[in-house]
């Protein structure tokens, strides 16, 4: 199964949007080096409309109490409600317990002429 | 499933408020810019603050704060049979450190916005009674005033610094009793950490019930229950797995030092389970047996009631925040039936 889910045009990097594959609500993310990426728009815990979060940085794990090192600027998604933190460059990786991720989609960027880019979920 | 959900945070703005204060009060907003003391090093960390990130009101509003976004956004997709709105304790009169003569005007201020702009506009939505507990007659006067408004199930007490069972403020359990009026106690802004703040949010957050195992162990021993023995407690928004433990040790510490508090004449646990009921939120990610061991402690299955906290970060999804499987029986009384028992007003 193949979708037109979006156009590239649609999303500036550390933007997302939520659509639609298969029936099941998914969130289309477009990362700081410009890829893109496409998760379930269902958060694991409690169901939270992912694509109402937002996609921003964190700081990251490390070894210095009392540090601060904010990393990944746009490309992690964090929930509306609770605030957990999915990298959307690592699979949708939560960063707080890294055995959980979110579903993730295969997506494609159309580069024929005819159909510059579009962004196709296929499965 | 019928669903009661008994804490659901309605916000106003010191300008709505406006039309129901009097001179001098008004201008104390107006001209000198009142706002409510605030305390925490922090705020809340989540993606919108204290909110849901997909609550605020379309137009900009705050979450909370537009009945008919609340309506389309929790009321009618949750398909809520009644909702007990708890306030967003911003103004909190119970919470003023001083001018208890403005908490009380902004208390009666409070009540007649939401009267008339909420439980007179949804037939599902309920009430709680804000007060300037402070001041106890002035409580009482409020009490009596709203007190026997059908839509107000509860007078609502905020959890800072102080311990209600006092007798200083008893007469407004008395005040409650006559109007049929259950006690809701809300945590504000308790400082947990031996009157300090912790360092961070999360440890606060972390130990609030702490802040709520205060009040039910002060309140308890205090002997407000055997004084009053028509009046029931809700604890909203503390959780309730701590319930387990405070049942021993209270039970314990009595068996062993009732010489200190004669006039305590039930078992702690016994009085917990008759006279308090403790709502969900925020649940942690319980596996069906944990959720049925912490039930089997507590003795009773009627003591919990599901909250969703809307729209807060922390909200519970009442599709998604229980333990999958629960029993049907178990899940009413859970959802709507410990509720409707707990308020006389919703029966």
């Amino acid at each position: 199964m193949e979708k037109v889910v979006a156009h590239t045009d649609d999303l500036a990097p550390g933007e997302m949007m939520e659509a639609e594959f298969d029936g099941r609500p998914v969130v289309i993310c477009r990362a700081s080096d410009g890829e893109f990426h496409a998760f379930t728009n269902i958060c694991p815990h409690q169901g939270a409309p992912l694509s109402k979060g937002k996609l921003c940085g964190a700081p990251e794990a490390t070894d210095q109490i009392g540090t601060y090192n904010y990393k990944n600027e746009g490309n992690i998604l964090r929930c509306p409600w609770h605030g957990r933190e999915f990298n959307i460059k690592d699979h949708g990786r939560m960063l707080a317990n890294e055995r959980q991720k979110l579903r993730e989609y295969k997506l494609s960027v159309e580069e024929l002429s005819v159909a510059d880019g579009n962004i196709i979920m296929y499965k | 499933m019928s669903l009661i959900d008994t804490d659901i945070h309605e916000r106003v703005s010191y300008e709505q408020l406006l039309p129901y204060l009097e001179q001098p009060w008004r201008r104390y907003i107006t001209d000198c810019h009142w706002m409510q003391e605030k305390h925490m090093p922090y705020t809340q960390p989540a993606v919108a603050g204290v909110n849901r990130a997909d609550a605020q009101v379309p137009d900009g509003r705050p979450a909370g704060s537009d009945l008919g976004f609340m309506q389309e956004q929790l009321l009618d997709s949750h398909g809520h049979e009644h909702g007990i709105l708890t306030g967003a304790l911003d103004p909190s009169p119970s919470s003023m450190h001083g001018w208890y003569e403005m908490a009380t005007a902004l208390a009666s201020a409070y009540n007649d916005w939401q009267i008339e702009h909420w439980l007179e506009k949804d037939s599902r939505l309920y009430g709680s009674v804000h007060i300037a507990a402070q001041d106890p007659a002035a409580a009482v006067q409020e009490i009596e005033r709203v007190g026997d408004h059908p839509k107000m199930v509860q007078i609502l007490l905020p959890i800072d610094d102080i311990l209600w069972g006092d007798p200083f403020y008893h007469p407004i359990y008395e005040a409650a009793e006559k109007h049929q009026l259950m006690i809701g106690m809300h945590h504000n802004e308790p400082p947990l950490y031996y009157g300090k703040w912790p360092k961070y949010f999360i440890e606060w957050h972390t130990l609030i019930p702490t802040s709520h195992m205060n009040q039910v162990t002060n309140m308890i021993f205090s002997g407000v229950f055997e004084k009053f023995p028509n009046l029931k407690l809700m604890m909203i928004e503390g959780g309730f797995t701590y319930v387990p433990f405070l049942m021993r040790k209270m039970d314990q510490q009595y068996t062993d030092l009732r010489h200190e508090v004669p006039w305590v004449k039930q078992m702690p646990s016994d009085t917990i389970r008759n006279h308090l009921c403790f709502t969900t939120q925020p649940l942690e990610e319980l596996k069906k047996w944990e959720f049925m061991q912490i039930i089997e402690q507590m003795g009773s299955d009627q003591i919990i009631s599901f909250s969703t906290d809307y729209p807060h970060w922390d909200y519970d999804n009442p599709e998604r925040a229980l333990p999958p499987r629960l029993d049907e029986d178990l899940k009413k009384k859970l959802f709507s039936e410990n509720a409707r028992q707990f308020y006389p007003k919703l029966r």
